[in-house]
């Protein structure tokens, strides 16, 4: 028992004196979301019992956010799988108990390997797909281009981009040419305008934004910050302007602030240019002389104006985002007449069918701020000095690996007509496999992903996957691992040697490392070893190329030695150094413009000025080399865009208002965002995070449907009734909560419970899975599920 | 002796509950121990709506009334530890009287039901006298002091983590975790708030950084009136709570 | 049939000790059954929890604590005020308060986390400051008084000074025992619903009407409930004075307790007003006020009715139910508003005892029976000196 009658059991009195035993810190990074937060871990008598952030981490700063100190629990989760097993049921589903058993490392390992070479002996090796989600470097997710060529298939691997925030990467990729999250120089800002970033709660890097707020509150001048969302959160609550804006419209408000400031002349001559006569021509409705802009470091305004942004007035946005004319009109000004100021996006407005015009028609409104590049404004991260691999793997392709390159499409046909600017297309692969087209999968290895619970409708997944050989390498009872015929399980983040090249951040390089603290505790091995391991057994020279990679500590060492050429700002250049301070990073970032002009750093100072070629292939990377109102990477897909979105293909380019469609037939937008205590996947186990679910309204054991009163009372439900959520898809159910500071339309539930799987504190706590009502419908250019773009119905359970 | 006060600048706080876990891990408490909680709440109406938030650790107070209804002493300020109040595990009846008078509500009676199911203390049952015993139990240890994994029928609290505080150098002004000389000295909380919204030091040096602080910012105590005198000042806008007001039913 | 003759007729102690015995047992039998999950999961099997922090067991032992003093009170009514008409029930009701004293404490002791330590923590460490301190000194002190009185009455030392001063000290140290748990509770300003100086003055009167409550109920129940088994003095006594003092306190109380109600409702204060809309809300609060208070009040405002003893012992049984309710109000009442817990909890905190705490209650109240049992085969308690038999 637990108990017993207190006070009735004698209890001796010593507990006085600590038990102190040697206290070790190890360097690590967090694992809980991508900021990759550094992290001393403290170990004492084999046992690690605190994690803080590294003082020398220059994301950390010696800080973690919430999820951070709540590691240990990973390591010590009682639910984690201890070491690998196959599956003795054959049958899958969700009340199908896998019924695995222990294998050895051995028997796991040559049993995969079998399968891959008997594909490949049968000339179906592209029946292969390796999905990932949560990769940290080359030490695991960097050795899958290697494997895909060397063994023979495109599958290798599959991110999960299109299910995170592709949108805002494409919309950057359309207009300045970078296919890329930015680096930010926030700490010299002087405005942000956030459009559905979660600055407070889940966008990267967390923990840092948040140290970086406390600094931009601070100072002197005090960064100004607006934020727009949907709905009451931290970052509303906390900014000096929260604006609620109707779903999927932030593209007409940002189209109307650019009117605004074109009108009104607060674009930033320096970087965009001027009227050649000096006078500013653009009036509302009227469309400015051809040929009479002088365009700087921007292509396209002419046509962005007359075709696009001239009609685009406060008092239309208005009509479209319920935004009043009003604000616009203020905050346009004061993100006119701030510098620097810049506009921040995240996959609030760009989870939806026109999530990519919504993110240009934002990111223009850097260009005509000035703040691309530029102190105080937005980047794009550098990547480490890394050393070369040991082995070079094109002398490793055997003549089978030849012939199959480029022969078939990727499983989720990203790349291919069908979607053809994204990247990766996750969310459609259980579809594809039903469906058979392209093909259907023979083996599937996942990897810090989880679709068949994260991806919208995973039903189809939980059906799609049954006839799949799965394999999955979570150290948790993950809902795909259930599938998973054999399960090779990682140690946790605490245990591993890993490397991790940061994030978008600050924009100069850094890679950290994560040091084990202790020996892993279960039968466990490095994701990046047992992919060795399997390459080792592949035929031919695959199996030579990985003998020669070895394991991922020789992998890591050969990284490190780059190092050596170009040691970090902290002294680190080896591999033990590295080790030791847990990140490599050098400073400052190399380029800056100033005033409409680019320069390089020189080694002391921006000295060196840039041409415009220099600057097209190193940081504006269009076709143009030039900040495209009129996106080259769009017009080469004219006729696809026409066909998905109904653009007319010689408007494409133009970062435009573009009608959202929503699914489902409901009356209510359906919003399910993260909560700070959100740790992808993994929160759910997590008594501590469970406990803690705010500031939504939820915590202690579960989070709420938050509904506004308004939109309950005519519905007859109650404050705290169990409710029904309905979509096209079916239903799940919650308790809800009034919360009148919401949009009446806008109904919020974080993305958190309802797992069937995870472990025993995650299984079948309410509410149900927001995704499971969520339809897989994606933007047809970043391919970003939509997830935010679902209409529901809500009634008392 | 200093008197250790801690400072919370709620302009700066982002309602992170870091410190919230970043205590319960440090001094293993269970979940809903929350000998530091942050507080929530939402008021006003959509296009206006409000949310605000307060991070509360116990007060320490100068005049702490929990410290005067404790029939056996077992809570009891200590003015040769900073003026810390604390709670001696081998002495206290476990009458939560402590908890009835403590205005702030940041005393726990850990023996109770379990907030979440299923139960941890069950999980990793109680080794030593201890109501349970996490894997990741941190070694400090002083049960005079209410430090450790509580046993049964004691109430617990917030310690202004002393097994940290206690080891700083005498004279130490402010204990400010950008220092590396002085960050393991830094109470949890403090240490790992991102927006560095929280101060620590010597509320008897009129040079300490959490005095000028006070002194810029206008700090205020909350529930001055209550007469507790907390050693726990408040910067900045919303330091405050609203009147309670339960949820509309419908 | 002479009185006399009754007299010797009657049991020694009262009537119906075989019942109260069995009663007694059933009780403690089910008390420990029912509390058993104390012993395996501790106080989990309580639903008092860090908001809630005082349940049911402490209502228990204030409600048994204050009749104690109200039993105290009545007694002294005869030893120590010399109302010499009172001198036929003197005797139970001092034992009763000893009993419904020690009741209490299981009640009590059975909630704290460390019971055995107090017995040493306590006087090692001497809080005077705390109210619960001098609460716990004087119930101490009380009980000791009382069975040294009860020993000086068993040796029919009735009103030798020594007797007397013992009796004094009873009626004060009970006094201000109950002044103290006031206190403890009145003294608390962080507790609206708690807080004020009239506290003590509302404990002493609702402890007199529970004391002359049970004082009735245990009277009758000693006479096999009918007043022929009675002397002339106590027949006297029980159908004439007891009933109108009954009534008299009563009255007062729920003067009081009406006057509590509509000034916590016109509060503006959340944690007064909300908590007395919460219990106006609620069946009990009519249960208490109509059946606890009005019906027994009218019960005993009626001549013809306040005489039958089978009236006066459903008056009683009403009165004491009522008080109880009281005592569960005002102490978990303190405590239903979250304090500083903002949207985590967005409601009056819900509490409601569980079994383990009903079980403990059961079985401090079987101990306390058990104990009166006993004392009504030993004691000789319809004892009264010579002069006022
Ligand atoms: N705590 C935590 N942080 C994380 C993660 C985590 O798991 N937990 N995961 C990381 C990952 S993988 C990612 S991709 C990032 C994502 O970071 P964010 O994109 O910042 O996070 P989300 O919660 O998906 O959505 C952001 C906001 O969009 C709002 N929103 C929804 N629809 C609209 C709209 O139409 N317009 C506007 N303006 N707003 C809208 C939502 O209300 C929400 O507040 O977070 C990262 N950080
Ligand atoms: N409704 C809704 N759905 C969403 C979102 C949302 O906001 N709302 N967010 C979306 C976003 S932004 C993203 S990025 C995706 C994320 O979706 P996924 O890519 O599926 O990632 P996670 O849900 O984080 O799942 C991670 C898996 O990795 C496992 N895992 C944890 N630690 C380890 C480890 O150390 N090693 C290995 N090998 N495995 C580990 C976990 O058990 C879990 O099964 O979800 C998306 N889905
Ligand atoms: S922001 Fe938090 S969860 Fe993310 S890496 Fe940093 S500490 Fe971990
Ligand atoms: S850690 Fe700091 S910012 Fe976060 S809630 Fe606590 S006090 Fe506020
Ligand atoms: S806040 Fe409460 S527990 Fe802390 S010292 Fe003050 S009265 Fe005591
Ligand atoms: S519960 Fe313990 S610390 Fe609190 S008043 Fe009682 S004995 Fe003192
Ligand atoms: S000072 Fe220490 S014990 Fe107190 S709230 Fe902060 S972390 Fe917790
Ligand atoms: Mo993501």
């Amino acid at each position: 028992g637990i108990g017993g009658l207190p006070g009735l059991t004698p209890v001796k009195e010593a507990h006085a004196q600590p038990v102190r035993g040697e206290t070790r810190v190890t360097k690590n990074i967090c694992g809980q979301c991508p900021a990759r937060c550094g992290i001393d871990v403290y170990t004492t008598a084999g046992r690690v019992h605190a994690i803080y952030g590294d003082l020398g981490n220059p994301i950390a700063n010696g800080k973690l956010c919430p999820k951070g100190h709540l590691g240990t629990y990973f390591l010590y989760d009682p639910d984690r799988f201890k070491g690998p097993m196959k599956r003795t049921n054959p049958r899958k589903g969700r009340d199908e108990d896998p019924g695995f058993v222990p294998i050895s490392w051995d028997e796991a390992l040559d049993t995969i390997a079998a399968r891959l070479n008997d594909l490949r002996d049968r000339g179906e090796s592209f029946r292969f797909a390796h999905f990932y989600g949560r990769g940290w470097g080359a030490s695991d997710a960097g050795l899958y281009g290697d494997f895909g060529k060397l063994y023979g298939t495109p599958n290798s691997a599959i991110g999960h981009a299109s299910i995170c925030a592709e949108g805002s990467k494409r919309a950057k990729q359309a207009t300045d040419g970078n296919n890329s999250y930015n680096s930010y120089d926030y700490r010299n800002t002087n405005y942000i305008l956030n459009f559905g970033a979660a600055f407070l709660e889940a966008f990267r890097p967390y923990n840092y934004l948040m140290q970086v707020w406390g600094h931009m509150r601070t100072k002197s001048p005090q960064t100004r910050v607006t934020t727009v969302d949907v709905r009451m959160n931290p970052t509303m609550a906390a900014s000096d302007r929260a604006v609620y804006i109707k779903p999927a419209t932030d593209g007409a408000m940002a189209l109307a602030i650019a009117h605004v400031m074109l009108t009104e002349g607060l674009w930033d001559q320096e970087f965009v240019g001027d009227f050649r006569d000096g006078r500013n021509a653009f009036r509302a409705g009227r469309p400015i002389p051809r040929g009479s802009f002088e365009e700087r470091w921007v292509r396209g305004i002419e046509e962005w104006w007359n075709d696009e942004l001239k009609d685009r007035t406060p008092e239309w946005a208005e009509s479209i985002t319920t935004v009043p004319a009003r604000t616009i009109v203020t905050v346009a000004r004061e993100f006119g007449t701030t510098r620097p100021a810049m506009a921040i996006m995240e996959r609030g407005p760009t989870s939806h069918t026109n999530g990519t015009y919504n993110g240009m028609a934002i990111h223009a409104l850097n260009a005509l701020s000035g703040c691309l590049f530029a102190e105080g404004g937005m980047y794009y991260q550098m990547g480490p000095s890394y050393g070369p691999l040991p082995v070079n793997s094109d002398d490793f392709m055997d003549d089978y690996a030849k012939e199959i390159r480029g022969k078939y499409p990727r499983i989720d046909k990203a790349g291919t007509a069908e979607w053809p600017m994204a990247g990766t297309m996750i969310q459609e692969t259980a579809e594809h496999h039903l469906k058979g087209d392209p093909y259907k999968l023979d083996t599937a290895m996942f990897f810090y992903t989880n679709p068949i619970w994260t991806a919208p409708d995973p039903k189809v997944w939980e059906e799609a996957l049954k006839d799949v050989f799965i394999i999955d390498t979570s150290p948790f009872p993950g809902e795909t691992a259930m599938y998973a015929d054999i399960i090779v399980p990682e140690p946790t983040y605490l245990e591993r040697l890993q490397d991790s090249p940061t994030y978008p951040f600050e924009g100069w390089p850094m890679a950290a490392l994560r040091v084990p603290a202790v020996d892993p505790i279960y039968d466990t091995k490095h994701f990046g070893d047992t992919l060795i391991e399997i390459g080792k057994r592949i035929k031919g020279p695959t199996g030579d190329f990985y003998k020669a990679l070895d394991n991922v500590e020789n992998v890591l060492r050969h990284r490190a030695k780059g190092f050596e050429n170009d040691p970090g700002d902290n002294g680190v250049r080896d591999f033990e150094s590295w080790k030791a301070k847990g990140v490599w990073y050098k400073k400052p970032y190399h380029w800056r413009q100033f005033r409409g002009e680019f320069y390089e750093w020189d080694g002391e100072g921006y000295n060196r000025q840039m041409t415009p070629e220099e600057v097209k292939e190193k940081l504006i990377k269009t076709p143009s080399g030039k900040f495209e109102f009129k996106s080259g990477f769009l017009e080469a897909h004219a006729d696809y865009i026409q066909r998905e979105l109904g653009v007319p293909a010689r408007r494409v380019g133009l970062p435009q208002w573009v009608e959202p469609t929503s699914s489902g037939e409901g009356d209510l937008y359906f919003v399910t965002p993260k909560t700070p205590m959100h740790a992808e996947g993994r929160s759910g186990n997590i008594p501590h995070a469970i406990a803690l679910m705010q500031p939504v309204a939820g915590g202690r054991t579960t989070v709420y449907l938050e509904i506004h009163p308004e939109t309950a009372r005519a519905r007859g439900i109650r404050n705290g009734d169990r409710v029904r959520i309905r979509s096209n898809l079916g239903f799940v159910e919650a308790y809800c909560r009034y919360v009148a500071s919401n949009r009446p339309d806008t109904l919020v539930m974080p993305m958190e419970h309802g797992h069937w799987a995870q472990g025993r504190w995650a299984r079948g706590r309410l509410p149900g899975h927001s995704g499971e009502i969520t339809e897989n419908v994606s933007d047809p250019i970043s391919g970003l599920a939509s997830y935010y773009a679902g209409m529901v119905t809500v009634e008392r359970a | 002796m200093a008197k250790w006060g801690m400072v919370i600048d709620l302009d700066k706080c982002t309602g992170c509950q870091a410190c919230t876990t970043a205590c319960s891990m440090e001094n293993n408490t269970l979940p809903g121990e929350n000998w530091q909680d942050v507080l929530y709440y939402h008021e006003g109406q959509y296009p206006s709506g409000q949310m605000k938030w307060l991070p509360r650790p116990c007060m320490q107070c100068e005049n702490p009334s929990c410290v005067h209804v404790c029939p056996t002493r077992a809570t009891y300020k200590d003015m040769d530890a900073g003026g810390i109040v604390f709670v001696d595990w081998n002495k206290c009846i476990g009458c939560k009287y402590c908890m009835i008078a403590c205005p702030y509500g940041v005393r726990f009676y850990a023996d109770e039901k379990p907030l979440l199911e299923p139960d941890l203390r069950a999980i990793f049952p109680g080794e030593g006298g201890q109501l349970w015993s996490p894997p990741y139990q941190n070694p400090e240890e002083d049960w005079r002091r209410g430090i450790g994994v509580q046993p049964h029928g004691v109430v617990s609290k917030c310690t202004f983590c002393y097994h940290r505080v206690s080891k700083a150098p005498p004279g130490t002004p402010d204990l400010d975790e950008d220092d590396p000389m002085l960050k393991e000295y830094v109470p949890a909380c403090v240490r790992t708030c991102p927006p560095k919204a929280r101060f620590f030091g010597d509320l008897d040096n009129p040079s300490s950084q959490v005095n000028r602080l006070i002194g810029d910012k206008h700090g205020v105590r909350l529930l001055d009136h209550t007469g507790n005198r907390p050693q726990v000042y408040y910067l900045g806008a919303g330091a405050g709570i609203p009147a309670f007001t339960p949820k509309t039913k419908s | 049939m002479s009185n006399e003759a009754v007299l010797q007729d009657a049991p020694r102690g009262g009537g119906m000790p075989i019942l109260t015995l069995l009663i007694a047992l059933i009780a403690i039998g089910l008390g420990v059954y029912t509390s058993l999950p104390l012993f395996s999961e501790g106080h989990a099997a309580f639903n008092t929890s860090s908001n809630v922090v005082w349940g049911l067991p402490v209502v228990a032992y204030v409600f048994l604590a204050l009749s104690s003093t109200g039993l105290a009170m009545v007694s002294s009514l005869a030893m120590v005020f010399g109302w010499k008409d009172f001198y036929p029930i003197a005797k139970r009701c001092l034992w009763l308060a000893v009993t419904v004293l020690i009741a209490g404490f299981i009640s009590l002791a059975l909630e704290l986390g460390h019971p055995f330590r107090m017995l040493w923590a306590i006087p090692l460490n001497l809080q005077i400051q705390s109210p619960l301190f001098w609460m716990g000194v004087w119930y101490l002190i009380a009980l000791i008084f009382m069975i040294v009185k009860l020993a000086l009455l068993h040796r029919d030392e009735w009103s030798t000074s020594r007797s007397r001063t013992v009796g004094i000290a009873t009626f004060v140290s009970e006094s201000l025992a109950a002044v103290t748990l006031a206190l403890v509770f009145g003294m608390m300003a962080m507790r609206p619903y708690w807080y004020g100086s009239f506290v003590p003055v509302y404990f002493l009167v609702t402890a007199a009407l529970s004391g002359v409550a049970f004082a009735t109920l245990f009277a009758f129940f000693a006479h096999r409930l009918g007043t022929t088994s009675m002397s002339a003095r106590m027949k006297h006594l029980m159908t004439d004075l007891m009933p109108k003092i009954f009534a008299a306190l009563l009255g007062t109380v729920l003067v009081l307790a009406v006057a509590r109600v509509i000034t916590g409702l016109w509060s503006n204060q959340p944690e007064i007003s909300l908590v007395t809309r919460h219990f106006v809300d609620s069946p009990w609060f009519h249960v208490q006020l109509w059946l606890g208070m009005v019906l027994p009040f009218i019960l005993l405002l009626m001549p013809k009715l306040r005489v039958q003893p089978l009236i006066q012992v459903l008056a009683s049984v009403l009165v004491l139910l009522g008080v109880f309710i009281g005592r569960y109000e005002y102490i978990v009442g303190g405590q239903l508003i979250p304090l500083w817990k903002g949207t985590w909890y967005p409601d009056l905190i819900a509490y409601t005892p569980s079994l383990t705490e009903w079980g403990i209650v059961i079985f401090g109240v079987g101990v306390g029976l058990l104990i009166y049992a006993v004392g009504t085969w030993m004691f000789r308690l319809d004892d009264a000196p010579a002069d006022a038999r």
